[in-house]
């Protein structure tokens, strides 16, 4: 019989208490390509002569001063002399989903790759994604039943990112959208709701990582222009996301596609609880500038949009933490993501110690599958 | 009193490290030579679980003054003495198991002697 739950068995001097009895949906593993020429065999003639002449060329996604080489030092593949950056289906099974008995992996594709939202052709981001998607269906769908795709889409051109989504709606293991959060305008915005209706068309969620374009071609990273450090890139996160989730919401969104569901990941967790709280209490004042919202906008917010776990603030005390998911309302919102294999991954065990069993089903599994189009009634 | 041969003392040289697991069920140790001297921390990181001992090494990385000020310098000091923990690269001092970050956490450490050629971990009760 399998197993349920993380049991982490191989890592030298664990001694952690495995989660058992629950699922684990991972809504954030971020898989990689070595080398852009892996991309060639699915890019058209005319857009593999342009790899081939310009590289890449993506704007830099987030912040180029990211330390440590992003990614967890232990994981190193033998026959590499760098560390491994997840570039295979093998590896992933072998240092993640394996040891951690993962049920569920959601592939959202490498964060440098994100910059394509900042390219300032919207026909080389849109035939960069078709690239990737088919890249991996190539080489890391349909061998595992654990891994399942949010498929990249370009949303500088909200017709392809439609037909992209079109195109890969019917394997089965598309489950999600994945578009990065940096984009010149937000997400409410109608410009994009072609896209929103496709995914609600198909019973697909969107999951919205950080990342993507902003230090470059669109937009600075925080509202008074470009931060010096890392760490302060990081902390614009949070305002990126709130933009975003507020957009939705007051730009009718979810009024208009009543079914959709928008995760944002990656993007950490406070800003979800001021969002809900302040445009509460804005709105009783100020409803009638958007007299489509029928419900209390924190309503739309606990319905229609999901959180990634990862990266999590360390509370000052425990007992705040768990008072903070309570305010969160994370048995509806909150989605574990590990953001495998990067250095601020969060783990299944040690991340929230102290769940009671209901809301620990809810965070690791019950939200994620809720979301994701998993499972046989989506056709 | 718990004491184990980690191992020869050629197996260690300075800038590198042995990770063992000396008894089943038990936490594994690195040893580390630092400079040429030997050290002994648990290889659990007190801040997540993470395997501490499989860390990069590093120094104390210190600046006088924000760039911005006059004569700012920003300096590796003892570069090779800090670990790093692979997961969330919190930085711990090997010579004290002090986290650089939180004088609160420490990571354990254990007392090496060098007898004859054997490298011994005393690993307490």
């Amino acid at each position: 019989m399998t197993k349920i739950g993380a049991a982490p068995i191989s890592a030298p001097g664990w001694t952690a208490q495995p989660k058992e009895g629950v699922k684990i949906v991972d809504c954030d593993v971020h898989h990689n390509f070595e080398r852009p020429e892996q991309l060639l065999p699915y890019l058209s003639t005319f857009w593999q002569n342009h790899l081939i002449d310009q590289g890449l060329h993506l704007p830099s996604a987030g912040y180029s001063n990211v330390p440590y080489r992003t990614n967890r030092s232990d994981l190193k593949d033998p026959s590499l002399k760098e560390r491994d950056f997840n570039f295979s289906l093998e590896f992933m099974q072998r240092e993640h989903l394996d040891p951690w008995n993962i049920d569920y992996a959601l592939l959202t594709g490498p964060p440098p790759f994100y910059g394509y939202t900042g390219l300032p052709d919207p026909d080389w981001a849109a035939a960069l994604c078709r690239a990737f998607n088919d890249w991996t269906i190539e080489h890391w769908l349909e061998k595992d039943e654990r891994v399942v795709n949010a498929i990249l889409i370009s949303p500088s051109d909200p017709a392809q990112a439609v037909s992209e989504i079109n195109r890969l709606a019917s394997r089965k293991d598309t489950v999600a959208v994945m578009v990065p959060m940096g984009t010149s305008m937000p997400f409410g915005n109608r410009f994009y709701h072609p896209i929103w209706e496709a995914c609600e068309g198909h019973g697909l969620p969107v999951v919205a990582h950080i990342g993507g374009g902003s230090g470059a071609a669109r937009t600075t990273p925080t509202p008074v222009g470009f931060p010096t450090y890392y760490m302060e890139s990081r902390m614009s996160r949070p305002f990126v996301a709130s933009a975003h989730a507020s957009s939705l919401i007051c730009e009718g969104v979810f009024e208009k596609f009543p079914n959709l569901k928008f995760a944002l990941t990656e993007a950490q967790q406070l800003w979800a609880v001021a969002v809900m709280w302040h445009m509460d209490s804005d709105w009783k004042a100020i409803r009638d500038q958007t007299p489509w919202l029928k419900r209390l906008p924190s309503e739309y917010f606990r319905e229609h949009i999901r959180v990634g776990s990862q990266p999590l603030h360390e509370a000052e005390t425990t007992e705040q933490l768990y008072q903070f998911l309570d305010m969160l309302h994370a048995e509806e919102t909150l989605v574990y993501c590990s953001d495998f294999p990067h250095f601020d991954w969060n783990d299944p065990v040690t991340t929230f110690p102290k769940l009671e069993p209901e809301s620990q089903q809810r965070i690791f599994a019950d939200n994620a599958l809720e979301m994701l189009r998993i499972g046989d009634d989506w056709l | 009193m718990t004491q184990v041969v980690i191992a020869k003392i050629w197996e260690i040289p300075p800038g590198a490290r042995k990770i063992v697991v000396p008894f089943r069920g038990r936490a594994g140790i690195g040893v580390f030579n630092v400079n040429g001297n030997l050290y002994a921390l648990r290889n659990i990181c007190p801040h997540k679980r993470g395997p501490l001992c499989t860390g990069e090494l590093t120094g104390r990385i210190n600046a006088n003054a924000p760039p911005s000020a006059h004569a700012a310098e920003l300096a590796v000091d003892g570069d090779g003495e800090v670990l790093r923990c692979p997961w969330h690269q919190w930085p711990f001092e090997i010579a004290t198991g002090r986290c650089l970050v939180d004088p609160a956490v420490r990571v354990k450490t254990y007392p090496v002697r060098v007898v004859g050629n054997d490298i011994i971990v005393d690993l307490g009760e």
